[in-house]
């Protein structure tokens, strides 16, 4: 009896090794990866996400980047803290994608997990972010906006989605406290999708409105609305009209990042791996193709960028947040 | 946009290419498939697509999943029919007469009108489509949150009404499919609420998972308090076909019905289970038998029917003369469509007219696809009737659970789902009415984010009521919806000297 004991304890031990591999004492890391990759959409299937992550899943594929299989997961739920928590505890073939949500859903109490407990390997992505008034709207440019706003803060029906605290509504009121505005008493009707706000600006149910670029650029171009201000550093090609804040005398750049996050404790070498396997990546042809039909900027930085980078974004967002009184 | 003869054939042609009608094929399938299954909506259907839509044509992209989601409501309507539990909130309606119809030894018969009506709910739509797409699109506009906030109330005292002699009971249920709502994020303050620290109920309770408990599970454990008693008779299907006299008593409500879909699915967030409901209860109030209601009236299940199929095919304007998604499922759909280098919004049909006109054509062959597929299906799904209950509802446990799983990908909707379970089996006993509940639970939180925001932009409940002229005419649709039950009842006492209003 004591020996099937041992037996079943023996093998016990074996399984969990092998399964635990990654962080096993096998120093053999030019294996890496040595099993299949899990990367985590943490969102439901269908939405920006989840599609960014099936992509590049196929183009790791397809140009044969990468050699080992690699699956997408769904891990939907609390602005990606579901899926980011589940990453914290995972191994080194375990990635997610991340967005400045790590960083706002600590500051705005609604996370305990923080940017600083993973390893972050790659920005990919931005778009940026554009503020739009309605057909006939008194205000002709953003400075006549945020004139207005100055007087009367509460005066403007400004249009968001779909939360306050995410990178729409934070990037108008930096623009808005960088220009001087009382930024406590603005007046933000928010919606429950980009959709829903392009609506009501439409109808002119709201006076102003703050969306990606890629959801309002059609509109603008079909003279539906008004775009005053992007949020980029210079002039978009497909919007040689819009001036950028900056040109509008608000000093801000501001951008709606994308990128990839990997579990705590990533070795030298796994992050060099993937540090190869993205800068190949954002070179191919499938991945522009990608870019240009949603509308997203190159973005790509390196894990030491990036890391740097999220270091900056914090900061930038632990200010605004605590000035906007939105802190818990 | 103007109607261009040529363009229109031009798009027939593309559509009746094998590959795309293999599509159309392929997504009716599909969509009737997991329409039919609790839980497994055509949003998931669809999401779960997008990997193989990657590198596809997007006209025959968007051909596919549109297919999926007409499909869908042909389908939806066939579990609520015989097995009294809804694929979808859309398909609710149909449990109101389709399910009695089946008990009565219908079951054939109620299958067939729902497909037919559904085709003539669709061709309707597709019409209107084609000629009005560009004026409802900002007619549609003209919603804003007061607008919105009438509308849903509106619908809820619809249906409130229609629990005549018991309206204290549907109250009571709508209230608590209020209180259900609250639950998640408040996006004005950005407060959470009632969500007990748990992760998951941020965004609130799906409710979808409320649908599955309430009807597939309360159903289950309802019968499974008589499952001892001795099995009686074996329930006949009927016939497979309509007799004239359904076909006369349907055919009204169902061309009645189709515009009013149309126009509902119009309206970005309303949707086909406002449609549906509202349809139901439109034939109810103004048919010359409003007892037979709820008993198993043909006309019952035929105008819901026609109204939720020609509200999806309405959903579509405002997603592609827009870029607006009009619902849960069209807003997977334009994720998709964009990651294929389409470009929605108002330019769309200027520059690929030929797309937009395959894919209109495409909807018209899909329909007359999908009853012609879903009249054939109806010998064999009757024998679920004759399934011993042993094995069918361990399998519709199953289904629940698998189709609640793939909404969340969460296990906490199982125990919301088994609570719910429990909610529908008293509800049952107690003899409430559950559609309140659950139609409160689907508009509750935009009724209640609507309003807020109308707080914002007027100064007051009068300023509300009298934003607009849309606005009066849903104050005062909502004041004759309530007070008709009672006018006519007591009209009737009037004319017959006696009382003889019965609970519904």
């Amino acid at each position: 009896m004591k020996k099937i004991v041992g037996v079943a304890a023996l093998s016990f031990a074996l399984i969990l090794g092998a399964c635990s591999s990654g962080n096993a004492g096998e120093k053999d890391d030019s294996a890496y990866p040595k099993k299949n990759l899990e990367f985590i959409a943490p969102a439901t299937p269908g939405g920006g996400w989840d599609a960014t992550a099936r992509a590049i899943q196929k183009i790791m594929k397809e140009e044969e980047i990468i050699d080992q299989s690699m699956t997408v997961i769904n891990k939907p739920g609390g602005n990606g803290e579901v899926g980011w928590q589940y990453l914290s505890k995972k191994d080194a073939h375990t990635l997610a994608i991340d967005s400045s949500l790590l960083i706002t859903n600590n500051l705005l109490g609604q996370s305990d997990l923080t940017y600083e407990e993973f390893t972050p390997l790659a920005t990919l992505t931005t778009e940026w972010i554009s503020v739009a008034v309605k057909n006939g709207s008194p205000y002709e440019t953003a400075t006549d906006l945020m004139e207005q706003l100055k007087k009367d803060p509460a005066s403007v029906k400004i249009g968001i989605a779909p939360g306050l605290g995410n990178n729409d509504h934070l990037s108008f009121v930096k623009a808005a406290k960088t220009f001087g505005v009382d930024i406590t008493k603005l007046n933000f009707l928010v919606y429950e999708s980009g959709g829903d706000v392009m609506t009501s600006l439409l109808g002119g149910h709201v006076d102003a409105a703050t969306m990606a670029v890629s959801e309002s650029a059609e509109q603008h171009l079909a003279g539906k609305f008004k775009i005053v201000a992007i949020s980029a550093d210079e002039r978009l090609e497909e919007l040689p009209d819009v001036p950028t804040w900056t040109e509008e005398g608000v000093d801000i750049v501001f951008p709606h990042w994308r990128g990839i996050l990997g579990p705590p404790d990533m070795t030298e070498d796994e992050i060099t791996y993937w540090n190869e396997a993205f800068s190949e990546m954002v070179e191919t042809d499938s991945w522009k193709q990608l870019l240009e039909n949603n509308g997203w900027e190159d973005f790509y930085q390196d894990s030491a960028e990036t890391t740097q980078f999220l270091k900056e974004q914090n900061e930038m967002y632990t200010e605004l947040i605590d000035e906007s009184g939105l802190q818990k | 946009m103007g109607i261009d003869v040529q363009t229109i054939l031009d798009g027939f042609f593309t559509t009746i290419q094998p590959m795309n009608l293999f599509w159309i094929a392929l997504g009716g399938f599909l969509g009737t498939v997991v329409g039919m299954l609790p839980g497994l909506g055509p949003a998931t259907a669809i999401a779960l697509l997008i990997p193989i839509t990657f590198g596809m044509e997007p006209t025959s992209a968007l051909i596919l999943m549109a297919a999926i989601y007409y499909g869908a409501m042909y389908g939806g309507s066939r579990s609520s029919i015989l097995l009294n539990t809804p694929g979808d909130g859309s398909a609710i309606a149909a449990t109101f007469d389709g399910y009695p119809m089946a008990q009565k030894g219908q079951a054939g018969q109620a299958l067939a009108i729902s497909a037919i009506a559904s085709l003539i709910g669709g061709l309707i739509a597709v019409v209107g489509f084609i000629v009005l797409a560009k004026p409802l699109a900002s007619f549609a506009l003209r919603f804003g949150p007061a607008e919105y906030f009438l509308l849903m109330i509106f619908t809820l005292s619809a249906i409130v009404a229609l629990a005549k002699g018991q309206m204290v009971k549907g109250f009571i249920s709508m209230c608590i499919g209020l209180m259900i709502s609250t639950v998640g994020i408040d996006l004005q303050t950005g407060v959470y609420r009632f969500t007990m620290g748990n992760v998951h109920l941020s965004e609130g309770i799906d409710f979808l998972v409320v649908i599955i408990g309430i009807y597939a599970v309360g159903e289950v454990l309802y019968n499974f308090l008589s499952i001892n008693k001795p099995v009686g008779e074996k329930k006949s299907v009927g016939k497979i076909w309509i007799t004239k006299e359904q076909w006369k008593r349907s055919k009204w409500p169902i061309i009645r019905n189709g515009p009013v879909g149309f126009l509902i699915g119009v309206l970005p967030g309303a949707g086909g289970a406002i449609a549906s409901m509202l349809s139901y209860s439109l034939e109810k109030q103004i048919s010359k038998q409003p007892e037979e209601f709820g008993e198993g009236a043909i006309e019952g299940l035929a105008a819901p029917e026609s109204s939720n199929n020609a509200a999806a095919v309405g959903a579509f304007i405002p997603m592609l003369a827009m870029g607006i998604p009009g619902s849960g499922t069209t807003a997977v759909i334009l994720g998709a469509i964009v990651m294929l280098g389409l470009k929605p919004g108002p330019l769309l049909f200027e520059n690929n007219p030929d797309m937009v006109w395959t894919f209109v054509n495409s909807m018209f062959i899909g329909n007359l696809f999908l009853v012609i597929l879903n009249i054939a299906l109806v010998g064999i799904l009757v024998k679920i009737l004759d399934t011993p209950p042993r094995v069918l509802y361990p399998v519709i446990m199953m289904l629940a659970f698998i189709g609640t799983y793939t909404l969340g990908y969460s296990t906490v909707d199982f125990l919301i789902l088994i609570v719910f379970g429990f909610v529908g089996l008293f509800m049952k006993m107690l003899n409430f009415p559950v559609a309140p509940l659950i139609l409160a639970v689907i508009v509750g939180s935009d009724m209640e984010q609507n309003f807020r925001m109308s707080l914002i932009s007027y100064p007051n409940a009068i300023g509300i009521l009298t934003a607009s002229p849309i606005t009066i005419a849903l104050v005062i649709m909502t004041i004759v919806s309530l007070g008709f039950p009672f006018l006519s009842s007591w009209l009737m006492k009037r004319k017959a000297g006696k009382n003889n209003s019965e609970a519904m």
